[in-house]
Parts: structure tokens; sequence; C-alpha cells
């Protein structure tokens, strides 16, 4: 309870750690039901990971001094750059290729998971000085989170989650039935488009402030769960959000209380919550 | 619409990435007549079908729409081609149809879900408005898209393949229920069917997919050799 009190403090001195999970908490599983709903569940995962990759590459160029701006500021916005880089063109050429039918969806998913985490590793292991930040930051430790990068993530996530409420209509309609979808007026590629680009920056950002375990966590087990206890759209992403938040702030509580990674921690406590929803719902239909 | 022609193709080949599947196509659709596309599987006719809603360009040739604008279609596509993963219930897809006229962060009016309930009464499914789509039978399914393209108040009515994979009796209430439509609303209609025995003989205009081939003309040319073959060959012509 002391521990409890001392989180909701507002002198608290990791605020801006709980705070940045409770916003990705929020609207990373908003971005996240269009994964379950296109059945884009192994890009969430490989995606994350390019975005590691595109971090752990402008890090290594950061420290060999490709770097443009005074050195402590340049750091975070060159990772930043690196990430927002090589996911929008991941997602992009995945995109394309899918939409010209060109091999297998899994194989081109599998193959760059592959390289995009051999790459993070080779990147990380030629960088001499940058190893203890990025692998704090593959483990999901979320302690240090600036003021500005907490205000930046507020603006990012902000503008996206309003983006994703008011267009919403149109990104669904669009993913179940871009024939109908067609004929009522919209116009499907610039959905796509704009779809790809809000996951494309929730993913990059994301990575960068909490680390790609967290945030393929966030993506994807609140959606799974919320699509498995709820009936029509709305309650859908609704429950998905609330999951992602109540995971996001009893996670920071317990890895607080027993000073564990606080990453790992949400994922644990968001599968937790998925499990226990399937057995609830089994019971359920067994006792009709 | 003020013309008496809603659509209109001249000299249109249609296909997928440069490749043609049917060529040479000319007909126009009387506004407020029923046409069916009729041929076997794999003949074209959703290409074609397709082509004339404007998702897929003709390779070829032109169409022209009644007023010169795009008309206001209603869509109901196959429904074995929507996913079940989505969790809508049978109201919210309906709602999908209102999607076109509603502005973006925008909320519903009462005037749309009143036009919604409109439409799911008209398709006699208002009751079963709050269960998943997932969960209601073929028949009832193809109720709902229905309803769903009623609510686009469309000018016309397409329809791909509306009675394949129900049972008869399901079969017989679908085919009542667009002639309803189409005398009660005045619709143009245009189905696309495989199944010749749910062909109407009252239809204004039979389109006939096949080999590479369109023939237009009334159901009674066209279907009564077909017909009198089938009986022949003891109804293994097109299935």
């Amino acid at each position: 309870m002391e521990q409890l009190l001392e989180i909701l403090s507002p002198h608290f001195l990791l605020k801006n750690s709980l705070y940045a999970g409770l916003i990705v908490g929020f609207v990373c599983p908003q971005v996240g039901i269009f994964f379950v709903l296109r059945r884009m569940v192994l890009l969430g995962i490989a995606l994350p990971q390019v975005s590691n990759a595109g971090i752990t590459f402008a890090f290594l160029l950061h420290t060999i001094g490709l770097h443009f701006l005074p050195h402590m500021e340049s750091e975070k916005f060159m990772a930043l750059t690196g990430s927002v880089f090589f996911t929008l063109v991941a997602i992009f050429i995945l995109a394309i290729l899918e939409r010209r039918r060109k091999g297998f969806n899994e194989n081109r998913i599998g193959f760059t998971y592959s390289i995009a985490g051999a790459a993070s590793i080779l990147f990380v292991s030629w960088n001499p000085y940058g190893q203890t930040e990025v692998l704090s930051l593959l483990k999901g430790e979320i302690v240090s989170v600036p003021d500005i990068y907490l205000w930046l993530m507020l603006a990012i996530y902000g503008t996206i989650f309003i983006c994703l409420v008011g267009f919403h209509r149109s990104f669904v309609v669009v993913s179940y039935d871009a024939d109908m979808a067609t004929t009522i007026g919209k116009k499907v590629i610039f959905w796509d488009v704009l779809l790809y680009l809000i996951i494309g920056v929730v993913i990059s950002f994301g990575v960068m402030t909490v680390g790609p375990l967290v945030i393929f966590g966030f993506l994807l087990i609140p959606a799974i769960t919320a699509r498995m206890i709820t009936r029509g759209i709305l309650p859908f992403c609704i429950i998905s959000s609330i999951i992602g938040v109540v995971s996001a702030f009893l996670g920071f509580y317990l890895s607080y209380r027993y000073d564990l990674p606080t990453g790992p921690t949400d994922v644990v406590l968001l599968s937790a919550i998925l499990l226990l929803s399937f057995l609830g719902k089994m019971a359920l239909s067994w006792k009709k | 619409m003020n013309t008496d022609h809603c659509i209109t193709l001249k000299d249109v080949s249609v296909g997928y990435h440069g490749h043609q599947i049917l060529t040479d196509i000319n007909f126009s659709l009387k506004t407020g007549g029923f046409t069916v596309m009729f041929g076997p599987n794999g003949c074209g006719k959703t290409t074609l079908f397709k082509t004339i809603l404007g998702i897929i360009s003709p390779i070829h040739g032109t169409i022209t729409y009644g007023d010169s604008h795009y008309p206001r279609f209603g869509y109901v596509p196959q429904r074995q081609i929507l996913d079940e993963i989505y969790p809508f219930t049978a109201e919210e897809v309906v709602f999908m149809g209102t999607f076109g006229q509603v502005k973006p962060f925008c909320p519903t009016t009462k005037e749309n879900r009143d036009w919604v309930e409109q439409c799911l009464e008209d398709v006699g499914m208002l009751d079963l408005k709050k269960r998943l789509f997932s969960e209601l039978s073929g028949g009832q399914k193809q109720r709902i898209l229905i309803a769903r393209a009623l609510a686009t108040k469309p000018e016309i009515l397409l329809l791909d393949e509306p009675i394949t994979g129900v049972d008869i009796i399901a079969q017989r209430k679908i085919m009542e229920l667009i002639s309803l439509l189409h005398k009660k609303h005045e619709l143009t209609i245009v189905m696309v069917t495989h199944e010749i025995h749910s062909i109407p003989k009252w239809i204004d205009k039979l389109i006939w997919i096949n080999d590479n081939k369109v023939q237009i003309g009334n159901s009674l040319e066209i279907l009564a050799p077909l017909l009198a073959e089938e009986a022949s060959f003891q109804g293994t012509l097109w299935h």
C-alpha cells in the first residue's frame, strides 16, 4: 500500500516512466486491433524488431562520429530517426509485396524478423560504447524517460489516438471490405497508407521509449484478449485499451514493489489476463 | 437518374494485370431494370461486375454512367470473402452502408440510426440486430449484406452470387426479397449468378458469359436452349 501511494504521488521520481507506460497501454491496443483484425499479428512481431535494428544502426553511426547535432541531443534524435526510417521502409515494402501477391506473406515476415534481429545484434556488437543503453532498451527497462520525451510521446500518441477515433469508420470499412469501401467513395490506398504510417510511427516511437518487447505485448495481447470476450466493434476497442492501461499500471506497481524489470512484468501480466479470460470463457461455455 | 440508361459499356475489355478475360463488351442497362449476369464459375462474371462498379479499371473501352457522375451503388459481395474474425454485430455491418455519407469525427446521428433500423426491417432482420454477424446462418448473413447495401441509399443494387451456398428455402426467400426490393423501391438491380434455376422469368435482360464471349438477350431466348440441354445432360452442365 505504501508503494502504491508513493507511485501515485506527483513527486514520485519515476513518474515519467509510469505515464509513458500508461500512454503506451492506452494507445497501442487501438493500433493493435487492426493487426488482429487484418490478420497481421506476425507483422506485429517483426516490425518492433525492425525498429530496433534502426535504433541500433543509428547508435552505431553516432558512435563512429556521424552526427549532426550537439552530442547529447543528437544521440536520441538519430535513434528516433533510424527507428522511424527502418520501420516505415519495412512496412511499405511488405505492404507492396503483399498487394502484388509476391510469394507467401509468412515467409516474408519471418525473413524480416530474422534479418532485423540479426542486424540489431551485429550493430550492437560493433558498437563499443552503446551496448549498455541498447541492451536495456531490448530488455524493456522503462526507467528513465526525460520530460521532453514524455511530452513528445503524449503529442504523437495523442494525435494518433485522435486520428484513429476520428477516422475509425474509414479504417474499419477499408480493412473489412475494400471493394465495398470503393463503391461508397473511400480511397482504399489512401486509408491503407495512412494506417501503415500510424503503425510505423507508433512502433518506432514506442520501441525507442519502452523497447520492442513491451510494444509487441501492448499491440497484440490486449486486442487478442478483447476479441475473445467482447461482442461488437465498439466494446472491442474500449476493452482493448482498458486492458492495456490496467496492465501498464499494475505491471509498473509490481515491478516497483518487487524490483523487477517493468517491460517483461507488463507482458507477463497481459498474458495472465489473456489466459484468465480464455479460462473464464471456457468455464462459461461449459456452464451453458 | 434522368436518363434511360444508367450504365453503358462501349467496346470494353476486362481482366487483371493487362490479361484480358472478356473483350468487346457492349451493352446498356436500363434505369429501373433487372439484369442478371449468368455463366459458369470462373467465366469472368465477377471481373465484369467489379469493372462496372469501378473497383477494377477496364483494360479497353469506356463505361459511362447515366448522369455522367458515378452513381451510388449498393454492393452485396459474396459473403464468403468477409472475414469472420471481425466482431461486428449485424447492426454494425449495416451501419457500414452509411459510412460514405458520414463525415470523419462526426458522431452517428439519430437519422442514420433510424435509417439503419428501417433497412434491417426491410430485410426482416430487425430482431437479430444485436447478434454477431459471424453467428448468423448463410441466408441471414445475405439479408444483412442486402440491408447494408440498402443503407447506402443506392441508385443501383448489385449482388454478387447472393444465393450461392445457402439452402433451397433460404434461396427462395432471398430471391423473393430481391424481387420485392426491385418492385417496392423501383431499384435498378444487377445480379450475378451461376445458378440457372434462380433466374426469374420476368427479368429485363440476361447477360450470358461463357467461353470468353458475352451474349445479351432476354431470359427466354438464352435460357430455353440451356435448360433443354441441361435436362438432357441430367443437370450436370452448370455445377
